[in-house]
């Protein structure tokens, strides 16, 4: 499959079963969908992986601001030469999206990564311990998030 | 990211380790007797906070930033970087410029290749072939210092562009530092098939059939050394390799042995297209303008590192700093590739599987906990003695 082809299927795919609010292709070789509701995540991933355009590259968290009161998260597939973005937005205070193990084992690492360093809790997470962080990193306190302040960080002993 | 088979007896954790080096990991693996049944990983021994670092610095600040993610692959950080923010400018670099950023990338690819090769001799035992490889990597590593100024962190990228230009005199001590390297790469790829004590080290070890790559995410070498065509020169050519294509080297049997014979045939397709570079450089300006205030939105670049594919993502928000950067680099994926591979391998095969993937760790001294749970007794011992202990367990079964 081309660039064109594997874009085209996707944007089908997520029309058809009606599971986006949002499709656009922000560069030839982009597709950026804004995922409808929470609940339709799996289902998208696993109809991308039945037409072999699932291979998530990353999991990619993003802050929008303090003010938004959301976070969002973007899974990257990378199929081929084209990148289909999944756009999910989350509440700020005890968001949560589901692991995506069962279907795609590598994700465990980006999982794990996520919820350290956004607070995003991922339910079904087998390992929900840090990856990164130290183990006496204070609870509630988010790196990667923009209100993150430095000085609640622990020092290094 | 532990994977259960039946219930613990021994709890062998390696790490945390050594912080000077790249990407330090603490595995555990539980052993039932000889055989593994549970693996687990913890990383972040030397997380830097490079991701957040960079939203508090400008592009170009960023970009050195970046280099310093890695000291073996740094040029494809900084490259992939750059190409990011070239994309989300809407600029791209003159083709000469992206020329010498593939030629830069191939002959860090046969630095890190040799450097690995080296690495994973040692972990079998094998001292000879690691004193060789690594004296031949000297050659590499001294054109590589003769073109840009230093040994690592070459610092060959410019938003738009490259710092330095190619002239005859360099491309003719680069062809023949190539030559020796190749005829050395053919002598070793004689050795790895061929030298029955090493191929007992890994023949069949550590083996991943290419639905399993597949499915872990396994990429670069890893992942072509089970068949799975995964390439992001070839998948997405970046740079200049639409210009001078690759050929993607694979092997179907996925196990140690195929990672090595893998990994050696692509240092014949870097000199190749090495070669290629040298001989039709195109002719034109190193620079281009990028602008110090990138505008608000998003940009994606994918570029094949040494162990395999790096993810870049940026997001401008309109000002001279990045809303965020995200680095997803190879050696995360093929760790889980370790993971899950390990369980139902001898604990003596541990050493080769870890070295397999490349992870740039093995070679240094690390804590090794053995831990018995049935007789409540407790072991150390250090990666050194982890490694010897492969090596004395087959040493006995050759007997």
């Amino acid at each position: 499959m081309n660039t064109e082809e594997i874009l085209t299927t996707a944007k089908e795919l997520v029309k058809s079963w009606d599971w986006a609010t949002e499709v656009t292709q922000p560069a030839a070789d982009r597709l950026d969908v804004k995922v409808k509701e929470l609940k339709e995540l799996i289902p998208i991933i696993v109809a991308l992986r039945v037409k072999r355009l699932g291979y998530l590259s990353a999991i990619v968290g993003l802050d929008p601001g303090p003010e938004t009161g959301e976070l969002e998260v973007l899974y990257q597939f990378c199929p081929g030469n084209a990148v289909i973005t999944l756009r999910v937005r989350v509440p700020r205070k005890k968001g949560s999206v589901p692991s995506l193990c069962d279907i795609i084992p590598s994700a465990e690492s980006y999982e794990r990564e996520l919820r350290e360093m956004f607070g995003i809790e991922v339910t079904g997470l087998r390992t929900p311990d840090h990856l990164y962080l130290p183990d006496d990193w204070p609870n509630g306190v988010y790196p990667l998030r923009k209100d993150f302040d430095p000085k609640k960080a622990p020092l290094p002993k | 990211m532990a994977t259960s088979k039946v219930s613990e007896t021994f709890v062998v954790p390696i790490g945390p380790q050594h912080p000077a080096l790249k990407e330090p990991g603490h595995f555990e693996f539980t052993v039932d007797g000889e055989i593994v049944t549970n693996a687990y990983v913890r990383l972040g021994y030397a997380h830097r906070g490079i991701e957040k670092g960079a939203e508090g610095r400008n592009y170009i600040q960023s970009l050195y930033l970046t280099e310093r993610i890695c000291g073996i692959c740094s040029h494809i950080h900084a490259t992939a970087f750059a190409l990011t923010v070239e994309k989300l400018a809407g600029v791209e670099a003159p083709p000469r410029a992206q020329a010498i950023r593939v030629l830069v990338a191939e002959l860090e690819r046969i630095h890190s290749h040799f450097l690995w090769l080296g690495v994973a001799a040692h972990e079998s035992g094998f001292d000879t072939l690691f004193m060789y490889s690594w004296r031949d990597r000297e050659t590499v590593m001294d054109i590589l210092e003769s073109l840009t100024g230093n040994r690592v962190n070459y610092s060959a990228n410019v938003l738009g562009g490259v710092k330095f230009n190619v002239d005859n005199e360099q491309a003719d001590a680069i062809r023949k530092g190539l030559e020796f390297l190749e005829k050395r790469a053919h002598h070793y790829l004689d050795v790895v098939i061929n030298e029955a004590m090493f191929l007992q080290r890994t023949r069949g070890i550590g083996t991943m059939t290419r639905n399993q790559a597949e499915v872990m995410g396994a990429v670069g070498p890893t992942a072509r050394a089970s068949n799975v065509p995964r390439d992001v020169r070839v998948e997405a050519p970046y740079a200049a390799y639409k210009e001078y294509p690759i050929n993607m080297v694979l092997d179907t049997r996925g196990d140690v042995e195929a990672r090595f014979v893998v990994r050696i045939k692509e240092l014949f397709e870097c000199c190749r297209i090495i070669r290629q570079i040298l001989d039709t450089l195109p002719p034109g300006e190193l620079t281009t303008r990028v602008p110090r205030k990138l505008p608000e939105g998003e940009a994606v670049m994918r570029v094949e590192a040494p162990r395999g594919e790096l993810f870049y993502f940026i997001r401008g928000n309109g000002s001279d700093k990045p809303d965020r950067l995200k680095v997803r680099t190879p050696s995360i994926n093929n760790f889980t590739t370790v993971i899950k591979t390990a369980v139902g391998h001898q604990l003596a095969d541990i050493p080769m599987i870890l070295s397999g993937i490349d992870p740039c760790f093995s070679c240094n001294d690390r804590m090794v906990h053995i831990q018995n749970i049935h007789k409540h007794d407790e072991n150390w011992m250090t990666w050194e003695e982890l490694r010897r202990y492969g090596i004395e367990y087959y040493r006995r079964i050759r007997k």
